[in-house]
């Protein structure tokens, strides 16, 4: 196999005496679809911010496209190919539609140029084309979602890596945002999904993490982690202790 | 005439509005008010005057005041705004600030001396004008308004059409969000605070060129007036803030106009009180939404 595309190792986060990730390792390789599963409070959460560096790892490494990022600044990284869509989106609620995604190409301008990527947007969601002057915070949470995801057509990241897509989303609204994702997937976009909703996770990665209490308890092909019935238990998890409490999700 | 003090109500309210701004930008985008912000403005009409003493043409002393004010900005927010990054920081910045402001001062009182120092412009550029319906219009006060008119435009096309005003209101509502779209928010910070301290550096040489003296005392009137402005205009709108300093140049104007010069020093503080009361989030504010809006 090539050198992935991003990697961790032994990734290590305190929050004060908390420590929310205890070490944890994976990978997601060139056009692979990889998920973390685990319950509220796990972790998945801090992961992802560790890995585009909101919050200092206290020990342990990330590499990017083979480079050590060492504390990368996280705005540079969005610029060198890893887009992170947080929980809640991270749409700019003041800014317009058409504003929001101009922000996300000309950080990483590719070949083609915005209007045949804003093309590519509104095929993939017309309803975003009707929409493109007003407010992104003047949208329903459904249309918020798929300014976010647009502009991960937008940019054309690396790895994208996205925190709970289906959040406080209608069962519509969940299979549209992944039918999107499903298409990333087809192009050959790497994905690093964080996700509670585990059946959906797992139909839709390649390979799978489960995080508990801040630990990659349980990895492998998604496949065999949806027919495993210990995954079922192990997302379930029980009572969250104190140390993986709910503040670190 | 009434006229006459409408006039020159607008242009003493186009000042006022460029100070406000300033105020009002740094608001917005950082959610903190920066109080050397009056000082730096104060500041403003001494650099004019010194260029212009040593020979140097009005406008150049616009140009030096606007880059040197600029460059002060971005030292206040080095020492006053770049370690107080959480919200629960906005007293300390402030106080760090107002602490900065307070040096400023000093420092000026030390080099010019307390008392104001007169800018020497020549008398034909003082009262060189034209009668109009019976008005009368000054060259020099057309001049200084059509300018700030000038610069407030100049704002506007900058916040709300180019990539740098995208990225000022990006940061203006979510920093987190923006950074992660790469958005680099110290950068977009120093920006902020080059061009609010520049601007209230050039309506400060303005002020000067109006009046025809600098003084030490002018940041803690005109200066916190301006920042009365921005909470009657409402804090990060710009439209605020010029409709707000428009507003209050004219009551000002009018103020003296009916005999009341006493009133007219207080009236925006009255205004402030009352808007305040009825829209606490200012005449154009959005209660809930911390962003800048042009």
């Amino acid at each position: 196999m090539s050198e992935p595309v991003l990697q961790a190792q032994d990734l290590a986060v305190s929050y004060g005496p908390v420590q929310a990730l205890r070490g944890c390792s994976l990978h997601v390789g060139e056009r692979e679809a990889v998920t973390v599963i685990g319950a509220n409070g796990a972790g998945k959460t801090t992961l992802l911010r560790a890995l585009s560096n909101m919050v200092p790892a206290s020990s342990g490494a990330v590499r990017f496209r083979g480079a050590e990022l060492g504390g990368r600044a996280t705005h540079r990284l969005a610029r060198d190919g890893m887009l992170h869509v947080p929980e809640g989106r991270g749409v700019l609620g003041t800014l317009s539609v058409l504003e929001n995604l101009r922000l996300a190409y000309d950080v990483r301008p590719s070949a083609r140029s915005f209007s045949v990527a804003l093309d590519d947007v509104f095929a993939c969601f017309p309803r975003l084309a009707e929409r493109r002057q007003q407010k992104a915070g003047s949208m329903s949470g459904g249309e918020q979602q798929m300014l976010a995801l647009s502009r991960a057509i937008v940019n054309q990241p690396d790895v994208l890596l996205i925190d709970e897509p289906s959040l406080g989303l209608s069962p519509r609204m969940v299979k549209e945002a992944y039918r999107i994702l499903r298409l990333f997937k087809e192009r050959g976009m790497a994905i690093l999904l964080v996700e509670q909703n585990v059946r959906v996770a797992l139909n839709f990665a390649h390979r799978a993490y489960v995080l508990r209490q801040g630990r990659i308890v349980m990895e492998g092909e998604s496949a065999a982690l949806l027919s495993d019935p210990e995954v079922m238990r192990h997302y379930l998890g029980g009572p969250v202790d104190s140390a993986g409490g709910e503040a670190v999700s | 005439m009434i006229a006459d003090q409408i006039v020159n109500g607008v242009i003493l309210g186009s000042m006022y509005a460029l100070v406000a701004l300033g105020y009002t930008l740094v608001f917005g985008v950082l959610d903190k008010l920066n109080f050397a912000h009056s000082e730096v403005f104060m500041l403003g009409g001494y650099v004019g005057l010194s260029w212009f003493a040593l020979g140097a043409p009005l406008w150049a002393s616009v140009v030096v005041a606007f880059v040197i004010c600029g460059l002060l900005g971005l030292f206040v927010e080095l020492v006053s705004f770049r370690k107080f990054t959480g919200r629960d920081a906005q007293i300390t910045a402030s106080l760090s600030s107002l602490a900065v402001g307070i040096v400023i001062v000093d420092l000026v009182q030390k080099h010019w001396g307390s008392e104001p120092v007169s800018l020497p412009l020549p008398v034909e550029l003082r009262t060189a004008g034209f009668t109009f319906m019976g008005v009368t219009f000054n060259w020099l006060k057309l001049g200084i308004l059509g300018f700030t008119l000038a610069l407030m435009a100049g704002l506007h096309v900058l916040v709300s059409r180019t990539a740098l005003g995208r990225n000022i209101r990006a940061v203006a509502d979510n920093p987190t969000s923006a950074t992660l779209m790469g958005v680099d928010v110290k950068r977009v910070n120093q920006s902020t605070f080059f061009i609010a301290s520049a601007l209230a550096g050039v309506a400060g040489v303005l002020l000067a060129m109006r009046t025809g003296f600098a003084t030490s005392d002018i940041g803690l009137s005109f200066g916190l007036k301006a920042l009365a402005i921005m909470g009657i205009g409402g804090m990060g709108d710009l439209r605020g803030a010029v409709v707000g300093g428009l507003l209050v140049g004219l009551l000002e104007g009018l103020a003296f106009q009916f005999g009341l010069g006493r009133i007219a020093d207080i009236a925006v503080w009255i205004l402030m009180i009352f808007v305040l009361l009825v829209r606490p989030a200012g005449l154009f504010g959005n209660a809930t939404a911390r962003d800048v809006r042009a």
